[in-house]
């Protein structure tokens, strides 16, 4: 096993070393200075525009962690509720489009929402509107269809496996003692299935927070997230310390998060989806 | 359980909001028209020709073929290595996993730009053979870890007890009675595995230097000119992937079955 965790070490561990060393140098007219200095993370406390695409970061994780959790939960239930052959099937068809490129699965919207898209051509032939809508595409809303779209599954998934190794016996019992079908989704169902919920929640939300073609894609202006900030001085502005301090700064909120989640569920089940 | 007839509608309406846009970006790959959109104009192969017809396609193909073939048998045998270590008493135990999901847990974008400051850094090269490689060996590896640890877990030692018994060395114990049945599931980990690198981009943009895999050529493509026959580009990248993800759950299904067949 140690030649797997020295390649983890030296690819995965060691370059966040550099990267908060990087964070620490001073860029300048000249080139970089590599004089230890606080100046990238004065930057980023003293221009509110940071702490603002930080904000509207975790604001668009969140958000879309929760619209992942409302549509998927019902699918997870049919899936559970599937026997035999069926089963199998329908979970390979929640399957096979996540086994594509994100670039593609991004791409399909901008047909989708565009000027001459399905939507708006629709609502055209519907006589609903008139003229092409132009807020489908490039705001805030454009970014939550594009995420919700490329990571449900991560949701869908362990909701999914929790429900599926629920005993159906359990719910029959809660009825035979007098539970509306409701009563017992509440007080038997649900909590069981809340690892998968937690599990489906966290990565979810980690992948949104590390977004970066969605936002890029289909975000325009008003939707841009950190993964945009950062990617931009890496590629245009070519301020590798304030790009690397707002990486640094993107992971400690990121491990601050599955630190808190791990301690409640163990990591073994957070990313497992097995039973302590 | 019986299953209420509203569930089942709400499933249409999911596998709709999953399959439509991949239906209209299929139906407009063939649209005979010069606009990337509606109304159809009728059925054409032509987008298909001048996605091909530009070599950077199939070099891009070729490319991520060839990092994914490589990044998976590589990230797979170290998978192994660790899963296999697991089974047995080693110090820090505990520790293993959460640096096997460092990969995982390192948002997106952050992962994207480790490798690129990192070798830019050391002074090495950025490119297909060394930066891309390790970066998707790297994101490809607690995948392939978590896809073969249950299998190896629930495995059942008093086989491997009982060769070791008859007097066989660790090695052939290996080689003779674990590979064998693991073979499977080792099979289905590396197409996972292909997939995943052959899909991989935000890890891959920065470090790939002047060479080009295809998610990166198809990101190139939709940022500098929206090409008509994007749609097209895109169908061909999404057969490819799920061909041989098709191929990986057929495999995996077979290990399950193999591995049930073993327990009881």
């Amino acid at each position: 096993m140690v030649p797997g965790l020295l390649w983890l070490a030296v690819f995965a561990v060691v370059p966040l070393g550099f990267l908060a060393v990087v964070s620490l140098w001073k860029a300048s007219a000249f080139g970089l200075s590599t004089d230890a200095s606080l100046d990238s993370y004065r930057i980023l406390t003293n221009d509110p525009v940071y702490a603002r695409v930080l904000w509207q970061t975790l604001r668009i994780a969140l958000v879309t962690t929760l619209l992942s959790l409302v549509i998927s939960y019902p699918l997870a239930m049919f899936l559970a509720r599937l026997k035999g052959q069926h089963k199998t099937l329908a979970v390979l068809l929640v399957f096979l489009p996540f086994c594509t490129s994100y670039v593609v699965r991004t791409f399909v919207w901008l047909p989708m929402l565009g000027r001459a898209g399905v939507v708006n051509q629709a609502l055209i032939g519907l006589g609903i509107i008139d003229r092409p809508i132009d807020w489908l595409l490039y705001s805030e809303g454009t970014v939550y269809v594009g995420l919700v779209y490329v990571y449900t599954l991560y949701m869908t998934l362990p909701i999914y496996l929790s429900l599926d190794r629920l005993d159906p016996k359990l719910v029959e019992a809660a009825g035979d003692l007098g539970a509306t079908p409701l009563q017992a989704f509440r007080r038997v169902v649900l909590p069981l299935s809340m690892p998968g919920v937690w599990s489906g929640c966290i990565m979810v939300f980690l992948l949104s927070c590390g977004a970066y073609v969605t936002p890029q894609l289909l975000g325009g202006t008003s939707g841009q997230m950190i993964g945009n900030v950062i990617a931009a001085q890496f590629l245009h502005t070519n301020n590798w310390p304030l790009g690397a301090a707002l990486s640094i700064v993107l992971v400690a909120v990121v491990i601050g998060f599955v630190f808190v989640a791990g301690r409640r569920l163990g990591m073994q089940e957070l990313f497992m989806g097995e039973r302590r | 359980m019986r299953m209420p007839r509203l569930l089942g509608a709400y499933a249409g309406a999911f596998y709709a909001f999953l399959y439509v846009p991949i239906a209209v970006m299929v139906v407009l790959s063939f649209n005979d028209s010069e606009i990337m959109g509606f109304p159809l104009k009728g059925f054409s192969l032509r987008w298909y020709g001048e996605a091909f017809a530009a070599n950077e396609l199939l070099g891009a193909l070729f490319n991520s073929f060839a990092v994914g073939i490589f990044a998976s048998i590589i990230a797979t045998a170290l998978a192994l290595m660790i899963a296999l270590g697991l089974r047995h008493r080693v110090p820090f135990r505990e520790a293993v996993l959460p640096v096997v999901l460092i990969p995982i847990i390192t948002p997106g974008i952050v992962s994207g730009v480790l490798l690129y400051v990192s070798f830019g850094v050391v002074g090495l090269p950025y490119g297909l053979s060394t930066a891309v490689l390790a970066a998707h060996v790297t994101w490809v590896l607690p995948f392939a870890f978590l896809t073969l640890y249950p299998r190896l877990h629930r495995f059942d030692r008093s086989i491997e007890e009982a060769a070791m018994d008859l007097g066989a060395t660790p090695w052939v114990v290996f080689r003779r009675v674990v590979l064998p049945l693991i073979r499977p599931a080792i099979i289905a980990t590396v197409l996972f595995s292909f997939t995943l690198s052959f899909d991989e981009f935000i890890r891959t943009l920065f470090v790939v230097g002047s060479q080009r895999t295809t998610p990166v050529y198809l990101w190139l493509l939709i940022a500098e000119q929206m090409a008509t026959f994007l749609p097209a580009v895109g169908v061909v990248i999404m057969l490819i992937s799920v061909v041989v993800a098709g191929i990986g759950f057929w495999v995996s299904g077979r290990a399950a079955r193999l591995a049930a067949r073993v327990e009881n």
